[in-house]
């Protein structure tokens, strides 16, 4: 029980550092939420500065096609320019002097006159924001690519079904929450998956690297603990401060999304629907040793290094290895399968995925546990193995 | 009791390793840090562990002490093999080194809690052992304070107070006035006299032949792994052909 009596000092010594402190409760609890906010908040006004910004379109050959250039004129929010010659056009549109060229062509009325299609070119940057000024000019063309075809069949007499064969009726089966969990699912996992990672990284590094340097280590090896109860001990805060980094990270999204302004009220209520109690608890029972891979890892490493600082430098490149299946997991299309489920943190991020939205095939997820445990086991393993090792504790 | 029998400790070296220990070890694949040492310790003396840097002296008290398995040979304190009962090793030892090593984050009543419970010692013996330390080493006025924030003197008695807290049969003592102050050092000194008067059986290292001189009854001088001096103090000083400790340590140690 001597590993109690460790984890029990690295308790308090680990809670009384500022830097694990601000990383495990301050920066998931108030960063994310201001994160949040503050993106929504960019997000927003940019969209409503796009959807309210005055297009300035210029029609080449409205001669030719006089009503379509009117039905331009008495769109809100255009200003209609004439004096931009043709060969600048494209200089314009990249200096955002103007935002769409329409270019009529000459036998235009000719070719609505006999049923036939009018040469319509339209000239557009399509980095501009939210690409509005195409949709704005699609919704005109449209409507009034409607009323010509709507005209041409009363004048032939025929019914709409000629050129429109079939009468497709969509019925999406899929509920709101695995819509929702699909789309957005993946982006739950990838934070707290990261911050589960950054929560372990601080103390690992200290309680193995910080120790040695100290000279500290030589205090407990000299006790009458064991070198397993010094790894479990150790291993133990380690986990801690993994899962509880991880789950305040996802209370921190939790307050983040809440205190959002505007989020529309139908969103709300599938979040709200979405990370309810069952979907926390099962998230963070995928949370717990995917933390304890993290935290016997990064001990191991941590033990192995010289010091602190080269601790950082060994540590440091595993935060691509953690971040890059994170984020493999939030790519639509990826799916919990029979291989996925056995990649650690990728089977996590899939895993919380169809948890949020509600579709879980237990024969999957039963692999996923046993992978992350069996993942964990060998961390853990290997981690004694390092502390057991004179090479790597006194390695200087 | 501490009793050690032929006593050799081989590291593995690698390739970097060897190259940068140059030639002698070019083609070795280990460097033998500890060449079979047989020596002694009883109860109520002071043996002094005596060589110069990279001679073996830690690497020895390290086995002592269970942090390193012997490659060869045995190691028996009061009674206990080092490597079938380490546990049963570490509860009879106290160990210091020059190092405060201490947790910053931690009171003085904190760190000394701590190796308590690791000691297994229950809390009115605790409390009562605790209380007498405190007393002895005046620590009362900053046993809540961190220990960050000590001078390093308190830091030194707090040290102390932690190394002896669980009153330890045997005491190690790995170079304790490395980096010390002239004050500190004396503390330690007095502290490492005070454990022969109480019959503990003390073995520490230096390479001051002064403070040999001043508190040691047995001497050991290591070079190179291997002891070429292991006798009482007073027959070393018998033997003497050099005016000062210092000269007759460094004479030996250019001889061995």
């Amino acid at each position: 029980m001597k590993f109690l009596t460790i984890a029990k000092k690295e308790v308090i010594d680990i809670f009384r550092d500022r830097r694990t402190i601000i990383m495990m409760v301050v920066v998931p609890l108030l960063l994310i939420p201001v994160l949040l906010g503050t993106v929504f908040k960019i997000t927003k006004s940019m969209a409503e500065k796009a959807s309210e910004k005055q297009l300035k379109v210029q029609i080449y050959g409205q001669e030719y096609a006089p009503d379509l250039y009117q039905a331009f004129a008495d769109m809100d929010k255009v200003i209609i320019l004439d004096q931009i010659p043709t060969d600048s056009i494209q200089s314009y549109i990249q200096q955002e002097f103007l935002d769409v060229a329409i270019h009529v062509d000459s036998d235009y009325k000719v070719n609505i006159a006999k049923n036939g299609q009018a040469k319509i070119r339209i000239q557009f940057k399509g980095t501009d924001s939210f690409g509005i000024a195409k949709d704005r000019i699609n919704g005109v063309l449209k409507k009034f690519e409607n009323q010509i075809v709507s005209e041409r069949m009363d004048r032939l007499n025929l019914k709409p079904e000629v050129v429109r064969a079939y009468n497709i009726n969509y019925e999406d089966v899929a509920s709101r929450q695995e819509k929702f969990g699909k789309i957005a699912g993946g982006w739950f996992p990838y934070v707290f998956i990261i911050f589960g990672f950054m929560g372990a990284m601080y103390p690992a590094l200290d309680l193995g690297a910080g120790e040695k340097e100290r000279g500290t280590l030589e205090t407990i090896l000299s006790s009458p603990a064991s070198r397993l109860d010094i790894v479990l001990g150790k291993f133990l805060v380690v986990l801690l401060a993994a899962f509880l980094t991880a789950f305040l990270a996802l209370g921190g999204m939790a307050v983040g999304i809440q205190s959002i302004p505007d989020i529309p009220p139908e969103v709300l209520i599938v979040i709200n629907g979405v990370l309810n109690l069952k979907t926390i608890v099962l998230i963070m029972t995928l949370v717990l040793p995917v933390a304890a891979f993290f935290s016997a890892m990064l001990l191991g490493l941590s033990i192995y290094a010289r010091s602190f600082k080269e601790a950082q430098s060994i540590v440091a490149p595993l935060n691509i290895v953690i971040i890059f299946p994170a984020v493999i997991g939030t790519l639509p299309g990826m799916e919990l399968n029979a291989i996925t489920s056995l990649i650690p943190v990728l089977n996590v991020s899939l895993a919380s995925k169809d948890i949020i939205a509600g579709v879980i095939n237990p024969v999957y997820m039963a692999e996923v546990y046993a992978s992350l445990f069996g993942f964990a086991g060998l961390a853990i393993f290997w981690c004694v193995k390092m502390f057991n090792r004179e090479k790597t504790i006194f390695r200087s | 009791m501490i009793q050690v029998n032929n006593l050799t400790k081989d590291f593995s070296l690698s390739r970097k390793q060897r190259r940068e220990l140059g030639d002698e070890y070019k083609n070795s694949k280990t460097l033998r840090a500890v060449d079979n040492i047989s020596f002694e310790c009883q109860p109520g003396r002071i043996f002094g562990l005596l060589g110069p840097n990279g001679a073996g002296k830690t690497t020895t008290l390290r086995m002592v002490a269970t942090m390193l398995k012997p490659s060869q040979g045995s190691i028996s304190i009061s009674g206990y093999d080092s490597v079938s009962h380490g546990q049963k090793v570490r509860e009879q030892i106290g160990f210091m080194t020059g190092q405060t090593a201490l947790y910053d984050r931690l009171t003085p009543t904190e760190m000394v809690k701590y190796i308590a419970d690791l000691h297994g010692m229950d809390k009115n013996a605790f409390q009562k052992r605790k209380d007498h330390l405190f007393n002895v080493l005046d620590m009362h006025s900053f046993a809540g304070r961190r220990i960050a924030r000590l001078s390093s003197g308190m830091k030194q008695k707090t040290s102390i107070a932690r190394t002896i807290i669980h009153d330890p049969p045997v005491m190690v003592f790995d170079e304790p006035t490395s980096g010390l102050d002239v004050m500190t050092s004396r503390a330690i000194m007095d502290l490492i006299r005070s454990c022969r008067e109480e019959g503990k059986t003390v073995i520490f290292s230096t390479h001051r032949m002064g403070e040999v001189n001043q508190v040691c009854d047995d001497i050991a001088i290591i070079y190179k792994g291997r002891f070429f001096y292991n006798d009482t103090l007073d027959q070393f000083k018998e033997e003497m052909t050099q005016p000062t400790f210092e000269d007759e340590f460094i004479y030996r140690v250019g001889e061995a």
